[in-house]
């Protein structure tokens, strides 16, 4: 009994030691001037803000990813992005399941105050986060997902849930 | 068992400080990570 005692123990302190090294990863990325790969990183600070005219966004459509930060909590991710229509769109996928509903927070943060600033080579722009979770327009936006992604969302996707879309509009 | 612990401890202060302030080593551990994640949430 002693002996399973001491192998759970060793178990679990090997275990500790990447879990350290995530959890320091993930606290010096919330310093940072934007983030990295998956874990959030700080306000987006550098860059100038776009004042004027909305841009034609289809140039987004070139762009692997963009960085997204919310107003609240002021934290920062990388993100997927296409634009449809003349309107540029974010989306989480993975909302159907509890680990992607523990991973990715920043849907419901945005629900509930999507002011957000976005940062595509070196400019930022202030933005409005409002969901879509129905309608004709869901058909549109997830074809341009599939087919600059390798991705499988669908309008019924969105629909129900699994996938959560937002357009990014102006803020005012 | 003591020296278990100590070799622990060390190995959690080196591990923090090899990934706060070693360049590159936070990605690393950032990428590993995602992968996993990835995994895990499918």
């Amino acid at each position: 009994m002693q002996m399973l005692g001491r192998a759970i123990i060793v178990i679990l302190s090997l275990f500790l030691i990447p879990m350290t090294a995530v959890s320091t990863a993930a606290i010096k990325a919330r310093f940072a001037d934007g983030p990295n790969r998956v874990f959030s990183g700080g306000p987006l600070e550098s860059g100038n803000m776009h004042v004027g005219p909305e841009p034609d966004w289809r140039f987004v459509n070139d762009l692997p990813t963009i960085e997204m930060q919310l107003l609240n909590p002021s934290l920062s991710r990388r993100i997927w992005t296409v634009e449809h229509d003349g309107s540029i769109y974010v989306w989480s996928g993975y909302m159907g399941t509890t680990v992607g509903r523990l991973w990715k927070r920043w849907p419901v943060q945005a629900e509930r105050d999507g002011r957000a600033i976005f940062r595509i080579e070196g400019v930022r722009y202030e933005r409005q986060l409002q969901r879509i979770q129905s309608g004709e327009i869901l058909e549109g936006i997830a074809a341009a997902i599939t087919a600059k992604y390798p991705s499988q969302t669908t309008r019924a996707n969105i629909e129900n849930g699994d996938v959560w879309l937002f357009q990014a509009m102006p803020r005012d | 068992m003591r020296k278990f612990y100590l070799f622990v401890a060390i190995a959690l202060v080196l591990t923090v400080l090899i990934v706060a302030f070693v360049p590159g080593a936070a990605d690393t551990v950032e990428r590993i990570f995602q992968q996993y994640l990835g995994q895990a949430a499918r």
